[in-house]
């Protein structure tokens, strides 16, 4: 079967484009997302343009992707989805079923007999949670990403750690239902959280006596690993995103606090202490502010959440990080001072990282790299090094959009699967 | 912060009564572009009511309306709609008798031609559900045998019809799951980032606080506490609600 799709694509996004093609670019509603060519090129399949063979294929593709996007579905509701005849798509999930993509399953529907077809999955599930300051997020993925779910779920501020992981818990269930699969096909779960490294102090405020892993592991009946944020964005941006076809990187992740991870040939380097990577607790300022780890003028004193809010309340009343880069990207000078510091600061901290470590490049990710400036700023501190590379490539911008949630997930399912191989034995 | 002189929506001492009950006694609510604002009381402190006076439901009896600082009179709910305001009441506006694309356009049918187009409101109707992750395969089903969250995204899916300015939503996670609760938060940061203003009531701090600028405490009909949710601490809401605090 000649069936290429890229993993992310959904149905609404190929209705979407359905619609705009029909209309004529007729607007369809605020949220309508445009600008993408991908259906134009999923339609584009072997076989000669309206040939049989390329209708079949398509009309294939739409049922995949029907079964992708609802998890289970009967072929009642599939001919309703796509707008095929019930013959049509029996015969397609007939082919379908024989060439190893689609499951079907005897189920009962309004009472009748019927057909409910799941994708076919390549090895268990693994789920990778993320939990920040202020949103949280779950991806769920077999190991050849033919089946994910993920979902994001903004969190309030100095949210609680019963509430937040009881949420946790019920999305990981439902992702995996809408899946079409359920909590015993999960292998591995990997929970990326502020102060999983252990370090008390680094935890969400309130999350300090508890082990979130633990906790979570309890209300799911599974292994938890908890993940470091930097070290699940490091796994995350050297396997999917910037450090491909790099040997070895150093991932900083500028966000309310400022934290770093090694990564050498698609793993980062563990086993050193619970500290290593703590780049936001290295001297920034010797005549500072105490920091929560008792140390006087670290990094993350003078460049996080917190701080570079402080600098701005006066004038600006009180802003989130990301309100103040967004207005530091609208040409607020106030908010580009704070932010262009912050690069500096943080710029200093990689370049004295990068000078002892030497790795290929250096991958920045987090909040504060949205602002284009931020990533310049740094690139000019580290050519200031002349032991340092002074290409651009030396310094990269992080290209996950997810890569907490993904990192996460990747490092799970590595401890689910040793040596990293794609298949598990049954 | 500084005060917009012309916000999207303006209350000014609104006032509203139901025969003998007191509804809303001089309410006053700010609503701006890009802004969500959080209505938050007990049962009966006139959330609900103030949801209607904006959607042009009930008329209010003091006190006046204004959008863009201009006085408005909204007497019917087609002229809040004109407006650009899009309501999603607790209980849901819709048709039970009919199928799930009909209740979406309902009122705001497209037509190709003289006729109904049918198909791409099915199509739209299906990218609208997709958005909001709800899973109706069928929707040449009646309303009255969908599930109530399904039913819940169905009346939310509306909003996503016309192109509005103001969005009230009135307990709309009230009975969903939580990865329907999750697409309707993230909706709602949507709809800020696009610069709409929202109105959110709900019984849920967790949800309020995880998405609302401001927290407006309403109780007894009366103001109670405006609170910008980057600061304010469950207790300090709830409290308000309560009446252990007064404004």
């Amino acid at each position: 079967m000649g069936i290429q799709m890229a993993p992310e694509l959904g149905l609404r996004d190929e209705l979407s484009k359905r619609c705009q093609a029909l209309k004529g670019g007729h607007r369809v509603g605020p949220l309508d997302s445009s600008g993408d060519d991908r259906f134009e090129r999923m339609i584009d399949v072997p076989g000669a343009r309206g040939s049989q063979s390329s209708l079949r294929e398509a009309n294939s593709a739409s049922v995949v992707e029907a079964v992708r996007q609802y998890g289970q579905i009967t072929q009642v509701e599939l001919a309703a989805v796509t707008g095929l005849s019930p013959a049509t798509v029996s015969n397609l999930v007939k082919n379908l079923q024989a060439a190893g993509v689609v499951q079907t399953q005897a189920t009962v529907r309004s009472g009748r007999r019927a057909q409910a077809v799941s994708l076919v999955r390549s090895s268990d599930l693994t789920v990778g949670v993320h939990v920040g300051r202020r949103r949280m997020e779950v991806l769920v993925s077999d190991a050849s990403w033919s089946v994910t779910a993920n979902q994001r779920l903004p969190l309030p501020v100095d949210h609680r750690y019963d509430t937040t992981l009881d949420r946790v818990a019920l999305l990981v269930a439902e992702l995996t239902e809408q899946v079409g699969a359920s909590l015993d096909d999960v292998g591995a779960i990997g929970l990326a959280v502020p102060g999983a490294s252990g370090i008390a102090f680094e935890s969400l405020p309130g999350w300090e006596a508890i082990d979130p892993a633990e906790v979570l592991a309890r209300r799911l009946g599974r292994a938890v690993r908890p993940i470091r944020e930097a070290d699940a964005v490091g796994v995350a941006e050297s396997r999917f995103g910037a450090l491909r076809g790099a040997a070895s990187g150093l991932v900083i992740r500028a966000s309310s606090v400022t934290e770093a991870s090694i990564v050498v040939g698609g793993r980062t380097v563990q086993g050193l202490g619970a500290g290593i990577g703590s780049i936001g607790h290295t001297a920034a300022d010797p005549n500072g502010r105490i920091c929560r780890c008792g140390a006087r003028g670290c990094l993350n004193t003078v460049v996080s959440q917190v701080a570079l809010s402080d600098l701005l309340r006066v004038s600006h009343g009180p802003l989130s990080l990301n309100s103040i880069v967004t207005r530091a990207r609208e040409g607020d000078s106030g908010c580009r001072q704070v932010v262009t510091h912050a690069a500096m600061v943080i710029g200093a901290a990689a370049a004295d990282a990068a000078t002892l470590l030497a790795p290929e490049r250096i991958c920045l990710s987090g909040v504060l790299t949205a602002d284009d400036q931020f990533l310049e700023t740094i690139r000019t501190v580290i050519r200031a090094r002349p032991l340092l590379s002074s290409s651009n490539e030396f310094v990269v911008q992080g290209e996950c959009a997810d890569a907490e949630v993904r990192g996460a997930l990747a490092m799970a399912s590595d401890e689910a699967a040793p040596m990293g191989s794609a298949t598990r034995e049954a | 912060m500084k005060e917009n002189p012309k916000p999207l929506l303006r209350l000014r001492s609104v006032s509203k009564h139901f025969g003998g009950v007191q509804a809303l006694t001089g309410i006053d609510l700010t609503v701006d572009r890009g802004e969500v604002v959080a209505l938050v009381g007990d049962n009966a402190a006139g959330k609900s009511t103030v949801a209607r006076l904006i959607a042009g439901v009930y008329q209010p009896d003091g006190g006046r309306i204004e959008f863009d600082g201009q006085p408005v009179s909204m007497p019917t709910a087609q002229s809040a709609i004109a407006l650009g305001v899009a309501t999603v009441f607790q209980e849901f506006a819709l048709v039970e008798k009919l199928d799930v694309t009909s209740n979406i356009f309902l009122g705001r049918e497209l037509i190709r031609g003289t006729l109904l187009d049918r198909s791409l409101m099915d199509e739209l109707s299906r990218q609208y559900l997709g958005r909001l992750r709800t899973r109706i395969a069928d929707l040449q089903q009646p309303l009255g045998e969908l599930s109530a969250g399904q039913r819940q995204c169905v009346a939310i899916a509306r909003t996503l019809v016309s192109e509005p300015r103001l969005v009230v939503l009135d307990e709309p996670t009230a009975s969903l799951s939580v990865s329907q609760t999750a697409e309707v938060l993230s909706y709602v940061e949507d709809l800020r980032d696009m610069g709409l203003g929202v109105i959110l009531i709900s019984h849920n701090l967790t949800d309020v606080r995880a998405v609302a600028d401001r927290v407006e405490v309403l109780r007894h009909g009366r103001n109670n506490g405006s609170f910008p949710a980057a600061t304010a601490t469950y207790e300090e809401i709830l409290a308000a609600i309560t009446g252990a605090t007064r404004a």
